[in-house]
């Protein structure tokens, strides 16, 4: 982990209709750094990483990621996202397409590169998510785990420097759970900038830098896994963490 | 395999853009002398499809022998007589020779020749039957033919005698409902119910005839006076000359035109009219085609318009699809076909005022369901994608439209048979396609139901093709 500041959000508010979801966040995120994002469902974590690419525009306040104000109208938003992979809860993979279609097709649409390029570059991207063997094969004739972690090498595909996780493994049968959080703490071990919202606190006390807690749509408190787990001092985190760890 | 399809497809848009431009140049262009005559397509023996599917009758042999005698040329152009009528008052015909009576109503909005035919309404019913007389006429139906003077002689006694007036658009359909008995009588122009009887239609003329009519040759009022003029001239020759005589005793003399001898099985009727069949089978598979082509296009576009994220293309999809799904087809066809020229002056050939008429209906219908398909895609796709960084219109095009068509794909087939169905309404603005070809020959032979047996199983026959052509391609795109 390093001094640059990677996503720099202020005062970020999100209303829907009458409903305030977000009420004012401030977060700053170092290059290489892993922060996790835990807190009550309901709460806005979901909310909060799909305004950092912008799936929802905030109300007010400012993001700022890599230097660049994704709020400004004369960003593109599409050049901003090919640098923040997202992986979603319920994999999102393309249902049309086979595996290495999945992985190759933005490079190849967005002129990264060629389709020989972009073949070879899904083929080791498979190979890293331990999938090597699945390159034709349909979406739909893979497991929820397995189709989490071609969405991992999905977003890989584009070399971003930031991911978002939105409870990656939350719709996973629990065997599954472990080879999508490996490649998960492999990406961290490689230096990759992450911010992962889930519910899996032994994958944030081993893999975070940081563990934000979010409730009513603020963070109520941040700190190391160490702090959080160990010296909770906020009331509602003391009793989340209490529901979550003791089931 | 994709490839292949897309050649296919690309193939048949060629053809089809290739035929609609040999269509549409071949609708005849106005030269100096050729006049644009509409007539009724199913009114002998003023006009009628022989059985070489050749326009013959009295109104027809006059107005060419006419034409001869002053040295000019007619288009004659077959439609039901309410769409010659109001094909002349658009301006989109020149002229309208329909067995019309002259009457004090019309000579508002049209300028009559000198009458060539003295007429009066007869009322007919079935022989021996219960109804003899006027009299006998109360409390039951009375069968007539829309705009004719027969409907109007019975609007003007409905009251007095007490029966209950119902109107049809053909005369067939008309005698057919004295026969079965619905109606107890029909009023007829005097001709037209001879020379039915004569066809073999079992009915009987009670009464002498009444309104006694003067039948005349129309134009636009104020317009195409010099056409009126050579009408009239070239009449006084045909009476002076005899021609007039000849023509009239071909048709009503005690040995009229008529093919009451020629064979009326199945078989028979399906010989003698495979002409006129197989012409209107034609059209009515190039109508589906076209139409298809061009509803599918419009659809597509509305389509999308619905799901782009712009509230101002999402409303205009949404009105437009509200219209035209809202209007009924046949309001649909008239509205272009005569209401449009009537307010631009600008003609529209029948052909062309079908297929704008189909493409905005059937395509309404198409846009609706490409719209309820592409937001049937999980939001999920679409957010993945656009997360990776393609803009909408890639994102539409690679992940969202070939999970969308999966679902429209029976929508589609569906709509392609209603379309080819649909298309039977259009013979309403006078397109001799498949029904109107079964009306034609009816009003000749009068053999109804023979006739309708036939059309329907070619319907059937070509559905039948349809499902099975929407199947294989279903097929092969599954994958
Ligand atoms: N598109 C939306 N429209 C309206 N309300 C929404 C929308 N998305 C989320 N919300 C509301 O925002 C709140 C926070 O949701 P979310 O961010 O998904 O929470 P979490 O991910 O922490 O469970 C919830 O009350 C939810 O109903
Ligand atoms: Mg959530």
């Amino acid at each position: 982990m390093n001094e640059k500041i990677k996503v720099k959000v202020t005062n970020l508010i999100k209303n829907f209709g009458d409903n305030q979801v977000l009420k004012g966040i401030n977060l700053e995120v170092h290059d290489n750094e892993v922060v996790v994002v835990i807190g009550p469902s309901g709460s806005g974590k979901s909310t909060f990483l799909r305004n950092l690419n912008r799936l929802e525009a905030p109300t007010s306040g400012s993001i700022v990621i890599d230097d660049t104000d994704i709020a400004d109208p004369k960003t593109d938003i599409n050049k901003v996202r090919e640098n923040i992979g997202m992986v979603f809860q319920h994999f999102n993979l393309f249902s049309n397409l086979s595996v290495s279609e999945n992985i190759m097709l933005a490079p190849v649409e967005l002129g990264k590169a060629t389709k020989e390029e972009a073949a070879k570059q899904a083929k080791e991207l498979l190979a890293r998510v331990g999938l090597e063997s699945k390159y034709d094969a349909t979406v739909q004739s893979l497991s929820g785990g397995q189709q989490q972690r071609v969405a991992i090498a999905r977003a890989l595909a584009m070399n971003p420097n930031v991911m978002l996780f939105d409870e990656p493994t939350s719709a996973l049968d629990p065997e599954m759970v472990g080879d999508v959080l490996g490649v998960m703490k492999q990406l961290a071990t490689q230096g990759m900038t992450m911010i992962v919202v889930t519910h899996e606190m032994g994958f944030a006390k081993e893999v975070a830098d940081r563990v934000v807690f979010v409730d009513d749509g603020n963070i109520q408190e941040q700190g190391t896994p160490d702090e959080i787990f160990n010296h909770p001092k906020d009331p509602r985190l003391q009793n989340f963490l209490d529901k979550v760890l003791n089931v | 395999m994709k490839r292949s399809f897309i050649r296919i497809v690309g193939g048949l848009i060629a053809l089809l853009s290739l035929f609609a431009a040999l269509n549409f140049s071949t609708t005849p262009a106005k030269a100096e002398t050729t006049y644009q005559i509409a007539t009724d397509s199913t009114f002998p023996p003023f006009e009628f499809a022989n059985s070489h599917n050749k326009y013959v009758g009295i109104d027809i042999d006059l107005l060419h022998a006419i034409a001869k005698d002053q040295g000019f040329k007619v288009n004659i152009k077959p439609t039901s007589f309410n769409a010659a009528v109001q094909s002349v008052q658009s301006g989109q015909m020149d002229g309208v020779i329909a067995g019309m009576s002259i009457t004090k109503e019309r000579e508002a909005t049209f300028d009559f020749s000198k009458a060539y035919f003295m007429s009066g309404v007869v009322m007919a019913a079935k022989p021996n039957g219960k109804v003899t007389s006027l009299k006998q006429l109360r409390g039951k139906r009375v069968a007539v033919k829309t705009g004719t003077s027969g409907a109007q002689y019975a609007q003007s006694i409905h009251k007095k005698y007490g029966f209950k007036i119902v109107t049809f658009d053909e005369s067939n359909d008309m005698y057919q409902d004295v026969l079965t008995g619905n109606s107890a009588a029909t009023f007829e122009d005097s001709p037209v119910m001879k020379y039915a009887i004569r066809q073999g239609t079992k009915l009987k003329i009670y009464t002498k005839p009444a309104l006694s009519g003067p039948y005349g040759f129309a134009v636009k009022k104020g317009h195409n006076q010099k056409l009126l003029r050579m009408f009239n001239n070239g009449l006084a020759d045909l009476k002076a000359n005899g021609e007039y005589a000849r023509i009239t005793r071909h048709y009503l003399g005690a040995k009229g035109s008529s093919d009451t001898t020629s064979d009326r099985t199945f078989l028979g009727l399906i010989k003698q009219n495979k002409g006129a069949l197989l012409s209107g089978f034609e059209q009515t598979v190039w109508l589906t085609i076209v139409a298809i082509f061009f509803a599918t296009l419009f659809g597509v576009i509305v389509g999308l318009l619905g799901v782009v994220p712009s509230k101002f293309c999402n409303g205009i999809s949404t009105t437009l699809i509200y219209i035209f799904r809202g209007l009924p087809l046949l309001v649909l066809a008239l509205f272009i076909y005569t209401g449009i020229p009537s307010l631009t002056g600008q003609k529209i050939p029948a052909f062309i005022a079908g297929i704008i008429t189909l493409m905005f209906n059937e395509g309404a219908y198409i846009a609706a369901f490409v719209k309820g398909g592409i937001n049937a895609v999980d939001d999920g796709q679409m957010e993945a994608a656009r997360s990776l960084g393609l803009p909408f219109g890639k994102a539409m095009r690679r992940v969202i439209l070939p999970q969308g068509i999966r679902i429209m794909i029976p929508s589609f087939i569906n709509q392609f048979i209603i379309t080819l169905k649909d298309t039977s309404i259009l013979s309403i603005i006078g397109i001799i396609e498949l029904t109107q070809t079964g009306k034609i020959i009816i009003a000749r032979n009068l053999e109804g139901f023979k006739v309708w047996a036939i059309v329907a199983i070619i319907y059937l026959i070509v559905i039948t093709l349809l499902t099975w052509l929407s199947n294989w391609v279903q097929r092969r795109v599954r994958l």
